[in-house]
């Protein structure tokens, strides 16, 4: 845990001098006091943080996110041309639907990633069984979100995770199980 | 020629952020309206942030530019699952001939 607060720390600090006017000693000690505290206050939230991710699950993230960038480009033509030529035509539907994710972080970035895309908004997620009520434009929308690519990949990379996760509980490589569990996402939010 | 890429950006983020205005008046009912100002959030954004991009003279200022895209991205579609979510609890009726349809699982 200790480790981790640290790295906590100079990610904070880091970020405070990348937003920060000028690099200089009261800019460095100022954002060094203000990390410190800011850990220190949320301690709590520590053992639901997730751990590092690997070289592979980065590149799946990437992979992830450019498709997500490719997405949101398609997307936004298809809704201008609803808007200025009514082609494909409004036809609004509330979409239920519940997508093969089990983790909490994993449902938070789908549920992103499908808002972010213009034609679809994520109006609610059930924490407990993972069922998404999403808002779509169009029919055309609804069609293209059932068979989504983005949610095979999120899928994708949390059964990797996952298997990480199994395999390093297995080894007996980490000592704090709190964390490997908030990675599995068996933690719950205390509020829906 | 960068600063001509850097207007065409600026341009297209205009143009963006027009058709989602323009959808504020054209579509039916708030619902659907999200989806319209999400126009100007994701692509006008994006270019404006890109065209800045383009014109930054030093990193610094690039990677500032870079944490607040990022943080936008986070931000905005969290407001916007907000704004429709409260919409939906509150009472907010959706525009008639709205469907409701079960998905994929």
């Amino acid at each position: 845990m200790r480790k981790r607060s640290l790295f906590l720390c100079a990610l904070l600090v880091a970020f405070w001098l990348a937003v920060s006017a000028e690099v200089d000693i009261q800019h460095l000690l100022v954002g060094a006091v203000l990390a410190v505290l800011t850990v220190w206050f949320w301690q709590d939230l520590g053992p639901r943080l997730p751990r590092l991710l690997s070289g592979g699950e980065l590149l799946l993230l990437g992979h992830c996110l450019l498709s997500l960038v490719r997405f949101i480009i398609e997307s936004n033509i298809s809704v201008a041309k609803t808007i200025l030529l009514s082609n494909p035509s409004v036809g609004p539907i509330f979409v239920v639907m519940r997508p093969p994710i089990e983790s909490q972080w994993a449902r938070v970035l789908l549920a992103n990633c499908i808002t972010i895309t213009p034609g679809t908004i994520t109006v609610d997620i059930d924490p407990e069984t993972g069922q998404f009520i999403v808002h779509v434009l169009t029919y055309k929308a609804a069609v293209e979100l059932s068979n989504w690519r983005i949610i095979r990949v999120i899928s994708h990379l949390e059964s990797w995770k996952q298997r990480r996760t199994e395999h390093a509980m297995a080894t007996g490589r980490s000592h704090d199980i709190d964390s490997l569990r908030a990675v599995a996402g068996d933690y719950r939010s205390d509020s829906h | 020629m960068i600063r001509l890429l850097a207007n065409l950006c600026f341009a297209g983020s205009l143009l963006a952020f027009a058709i989602g205005t323009l959808g504020l008046f054209r579509l039916p009912d708030p619902y659907t309206r999200l989806h319209g100002v999400g126009m100007g959030d994701t692509l006008g954004v994006g270019l404006a942030g890109l065209g800045l991009l383009l014109l930054s003279p030093t990193w610094a200022l690039r990677v500032k530019l870079l944490i607040v895209l990022a943080l936008f991205w986070t931000i905005n579609p969290t407001m916007t699952h907000l704004v429709a979510k409260a919409g939906l609890i509150h009472g907010v009726y959706p525009v008639e001939g709205t469907k409701v349809i079960k998905g994929q699982g």
